[in-house]
Order: C-alpha cells, then structure tokens, then sequence
C-alpha cells in the first residue's frame, strides 16, 4: 500500500497545478465572450449592413452605393459642418474653462471638498435631463431666460429667440458659421455637463507639476500667466491632449442632449452626424445609408482612441 | 493692508471666485426645482418672472408667493386606493412604469458587470498569462468605443432574437447584455487598479496555509476588494439609469422601457406645461444626485482608478 501513494500525489498535485494554472482563463471568459457578442460582432456586422440594402425580399448587395449615396446627401455636409462647429466650440470652451476652474482648485483650501461636491452635480444629471433643463429656460415666451433675450430693448432689434432664430447668412460658402443661436446654447449647456469631469482631470495632472519648479521660475520672475504658459501647459500636454479626444469623442457620438434640448432644428440649424444618423436609421428606416454614417463616425472614433492610447502610453502599464 | 497679508488676500479672492463658479454651475438646476413649484398660472405668465411672489403693489412679496405642488402631482397623479400598504396609489407612467424598469436595468446590470469585472480584473492583476497585455490593451480600447455606432447592429440583432420567439426572453435580457457589454470594459480596468492595490502576500499566506486559490479569493481578497467593488457598483448604476438612446431604440413595447424614454414622451405631451416637466426631471435625477452627495468618495475613487490612471 505505502509503494502506490507517492505517484497518486504526483497526479494530483499535477492536476491541482493544471487548474491553477487555467484559472485565471476561466475568469476572464464571461468577460470576453460578452465583448465578443456586444462589442465586437456588432461592429463587423456594421460593416456588413454598410455594403447591403434592406429590401422588401432581404439583404441586398450594394457595394459602396451606401457611401456615395450618404456623400451626396446635402444634409449629410450640412451636418459635417454642425459638427465641426459644435466640436470646435465645445472642446474649447470646456478645456478654457475646466483649466481656470482647475488651477483656482490647485491649492489648499478649507472648502475644496464642498467646492468639488457642488461643481461635480451636473456631470451626474443625465445629458436627456441637462436639455431638457436647459430648453426650460428659453422656451419661447415662457422660459426664465426668454424674458431677457427675447426683450429687443436689451438685444436689439428684435431680441433673441434662441430655439427659433434661424441661422445668419454664411460667412464662408456653405459652412454653417456664423452659427445659429442655438448651436450657441447646445455648446453651452454640453460644456456645462462636461466641465466638472475635465476639470478634475485637468486638476489631477495640475498636482502632478512640482511646485519646485513652479517656486523656482516665480523666484526668477516668471509672472502667474508665464508660468502657465511656459511650465504648466508644457507639462500637462499630455493631459490635454487626452482631455481634447475624449471631448471630441464625447461630443462626436453624444445624441441625448440634441434630442431634448433642439430636436436637431430649428430647421436642422443643430443637426449634428450622430443626430443625423438616429434620422437616417430610424425616422427614415434607411439602414444602410445609417451603417455607412455609423461607420465612418467609428472611423474617427477609431483615430481619436488609438490616439489616446499612444500619447498616455498605456503598454507600459499593461505589464 | 487692515493687517491681512497678500497671501490671504489671494486665498479670499480664489474662495470668492469658486463660490461665484459652484453659484453658475448650480443656476440650471436651482431654476428647474423653482420651475417644479410653480403653478400654472405663473407658468404661462408674459414676461415670465422668476418668483411666483408678485403682487399688484410690489415686484416681491415673500408673504405673497403661490407655490404649488401642482407639477408632482400631475407626474405622480395620486389616486386613493383600498388594501394596499399605503391609502393612495402613484398612477402616473413615470412612476409606476418607468422608473420601475429603470431601477431592474441598472440594478441587474450593476450587478453581472460588478460579478464578471471582479473576477476579470482579479486575473489580470494576480496572473502574468500569454496574451494577457494584448487582451488588457484592447479592452482599454473598447473602453472608448461609443453607443452609438454600435446601435444599428444592435438593433438588427434584437429585431432576430425577437423573430426567434425564444421561450423567457424579452426585449428586457438583451437589454440588460447590451448595457453589461458597454459598461464592462472600463469596470474591468477600475477592479485591476483596485486589486493591484492588495498586497498578494496576504492570499499566498492563505494558499500556504491550505487554501486554495479560488476560496484565497473568495474570503481573503474580496472583502478587501469591496469597496473597489461598490464604487464599480455605483458607477454602472449610474451609467445605465442615465442611458437613454439604447433604451430608447432597443426594446419595442414601450411598457418596458426605462426613465429616461417616460421622460422624454413627457416632453412631447407638455409642451406648455413646464412645471410638469420639471418636476419629471426632478423626479428622475433625485435619487442619483442623493446617491453622489452621500457616496461622492466611492465615486471619485472609481474616476481616478479608470479615468484618469486610465
């Protein structure tokens, strides 16, 4: 009996290593297989639905015909150009702002726990509600803010109807700048939610800056803006380059806010591509021309996360 | 200057200045609860005003305000009731359809994302694996990736599902996977940062000692993870009830969809009618903005762990 027992520990402690050794697989399969279904899949099928059209028998093969057809839609670069105006003006905005706001935090304050608190509610509000709160205020006649704008005495002549005011004459051929009052409004109250969310990232690089050097270049003379400008920026680039992608990916794919707030108008004054591409896909049922959109969006989305990636260097801590 | 060193000035003049920002950041949200309290009379008032406290002699009266729940009451339509626990019963859609079903899509949600990235990011911190950087750099990729693209190919397979007439299945489940899907990636991430952050003697102590590796994670690391795990609870929670396109375009009966659509019908059916409206909004986002004043650390500890390491 005593000769066949060290054999058996043998297979067993080799077994017992054999699932320690797949364990960790085991753990990371549900993880992958969900990815796989909800991530993955539905972006090859993309792919797919943009070559092919419905038609009443199924699945047609069309080629590129989706994209040319979506390339000569006009709506298609009005859109473009919303985009790029509400892009250019709300990364803008929010990194201006969220980098004052910021550098007024970098510091020792008793209150900076209360004052991080307050800032950080609207980040919390879902973007339908933020429209929806801010349409409130300038519903035509009745919104607080409409009495205000829409008295010509203080905005003359007529005063401002922000939900109804078209867009003024173009100053560049067909792009929509100057923009109508309500892409205005729509950058405004998108930067408003995005604000508390770059400004404690903008604040969490901030601290990383010694304040050394800071001291020392304020011992040499360097001026507050001189040490932004020549210290702080320079050192925080990395950050606000990943605070401009992740704005422009946020503002590039976010569509609950111009649901609630404008509804795409007045007109299609605020039609922006992802706006655009509910219309296409379901208002008009039109799912291989939304695939194409939907594709080219991931495009970019594609260009702005692998750009991200590089410049935080993420290999280096996958290790 | 009065015996206050520039130094302190400073300070002053950066405490003002936060104050008058929180005041700004603060307005839109102060003016919908001041919407929600006023009646229908001071709603459709031209020019509006901002106090429903006018009177013909004065601009403001405090004594003269006419606040009125008008708005909840027409969101919440109180109806009495016989037998139930309470002697009135909430018949409006918003509470007694929608928030309901928005309460089952986070909660289960929050639940399979804390379970399937507890145990993802567990092996990724613990475990050095063939492909384990490569699988962690293309779920911080996927981290990125946006709804919205994936939405039409989404639709296309819930609309195949549905046609399959699977027995127990609704459009609720598929639901429920999609949002798993697009929340699960950055939870992963944010549990790897939180148990990196466990010192891994502590499990080879158990494992020493007779235990083995999965009931080690069980009783020795989880608990220690718990708090990484409730901030990862939150987040998702947060994320699915404020979700509104996939809600919106992925269930087709319009009884199981979430807050965020019932509010967004609202809209359409009050257009003139904004205190309803406002205290719709209320409604809905209390119980989240409740959940971050009492559990910000929780919050801001997910945040740094996934946003901003990652």
């Amino acid at each position: 009996m005593p000769s066949t027992s060290p054999p058996q520990t043998q297979t067993k402690k080799k077994r017992r290593e054999r699932t320690r050794n797949l364990l960790p697989f085991w753990l990371i399969l549900p993880t992958v297989l969900v990815l796989l279904a909800i991530q993955v899949y539905p972006a090859i099928y993309t792919i797919w639905l943009s070559l092919h059209e419905r038609q009443p028998a199924g699945w047609e093969y069309v080629g590129v015909n989706n994209f040319t057809r979506l390339f000569n839609m006009g709506i298609f670069a009005e859109s473009a150009g919303h985009t790029v105006v509400f892009l250019v003006g709300y990364t803008s905005l929010t990194l201006v702002l969220g980098f004052i706001i910021a550098l007024l935090l970098n510091r020792k304050l008793k209150l900076s726990g209360l004052y991080v608190t307050l800032l950080f509610i609207p980040w919390i509000i879902a973007d339908i509600i933020v429209g929806i709160v801010f349409r409130l205020l300038v519903v035509p006649d009745y919104g607080l803010l409409s009495g205000i704008l829409q008295n010509p005495a203080i905005f003359p002549p007529n005063g401002i109807s922000v939900l109804t005011a078209a867009r003024p004459p173009s100053w560049v051929g067909g792009f929509p700048f100057p923009p109508a009052a309500a892409m205005v409004y729509l950058i405004m109250a998108s930067a408003w939610r995005a604000l508390p969310f770059i400004t404690l990232l903008l604040l969490a690089a901030m601290q990383t800056v010694s304040t050394e050097v800071v001291e020392s270049s304020r011992m040499d003379g360097a001026n507050g803006w001189q040490v932004v400008r020549h210290i702080m920026i320079p050192l925080m680039l990395p950050t606000l380059v990943v605070a401009l992608f992740s704005l422009t990916l946020g503002g590039m794919n976010g569509v609950g806010m111009v649901f609630s707030l404008t509804g795409g108008g007045p007109g299609s004054a605020t039609e922006v591509l992802s706006y655009l591409l509910y219309v296409l896909g379901w208002s008009q049922l039109n799912f291989g021309r939304a695939a194409a959109l939907a594709l080219l969006i991931a495009v970019i989305n594609w260009i702005l996360i692998l750009g991200t990636l590089r410049v935080t260097r993420v290999e280096e801590r996958t290790h | 200057m009065f015996g206050i060193s520039r130094r302190q000035w400073n300070t002053w003049l950066v405490n003002l200045a936060l104050v008058v920002i929180c005041f700004f950041a603060l307005i839109p949200v102060a003016t919908t609860v001041l919407i929600s309290f006023k009646g229908e009379r001071d709603i459709i008032r031209k020019p509006p005003n901002f106090f429903p406290c006018d009177t013909p002699e004065r601009a403001f009266d405090p004594a003269a305000c006419r606040w009125s729940v008008e708005g909840y009451q027409r969101v919440l339509s109180p109806k009495p009731s016989e037998g139930g626990l309470l002697p009135f019963a909430l018949t409006g859609n918003i509470v007694r359809i929608y928030i309901p079903n928005s309460f089952l899509y986070a909660i289960s949600t929050a639940l399979i994302v804390v379970f399937l990235a507890g145990m993802s990011g567990y092996a990724f911190s613990r475990y050095r694996f063939r492909g384990r950087s490569a699988l962690l750099f293309a779920i911080l990729a996927i981290t990125g990736v946006p709804l919205l693209t994936n939405l039409l190919a989404l639709y296309q397979m819930g609309v195949t599902i549905r046609r399959a007439q699977l027995p127990f299945y609704d459009d609720r489940l598929f639901l429920i996977a999609v949002y798993t899907g697009f929340f699960l990636p950055l939870s992963v991430w944010i549990a790897k940062g939180f148990f990196d952050a466990i010192p891994r003697e502590l499990e080879e102590a158990a494992v020493i000692d007779g235990c083995s590796p999965f009931s080690a994670l069980l009783r020795i690391s989880m608990p220690l993870a718990l708090p990484g795990l409730m901030a990862i609870f939150l987040l998702t929670f947060v994320n699915v009830w404020n979700e509104f396109i996939a809600g919106y375009l992925l269930i087709a009966r319009n009884e199981l969809k979430p807050a965020m659509f019932g509010l967004y019908e609202f809209l359409g059916q009050n257009i003139i009618n904004l205190q309803v409206i406002a205290a719709a909004c209320i409604l809905i986002a209390l119980p989240i903005v409740i959940l971050f004043v009492f559990a910000r650390r929780s919050f801001f500890a997910a945040m740094v762990e996934g946003a901003i390491k990652g």
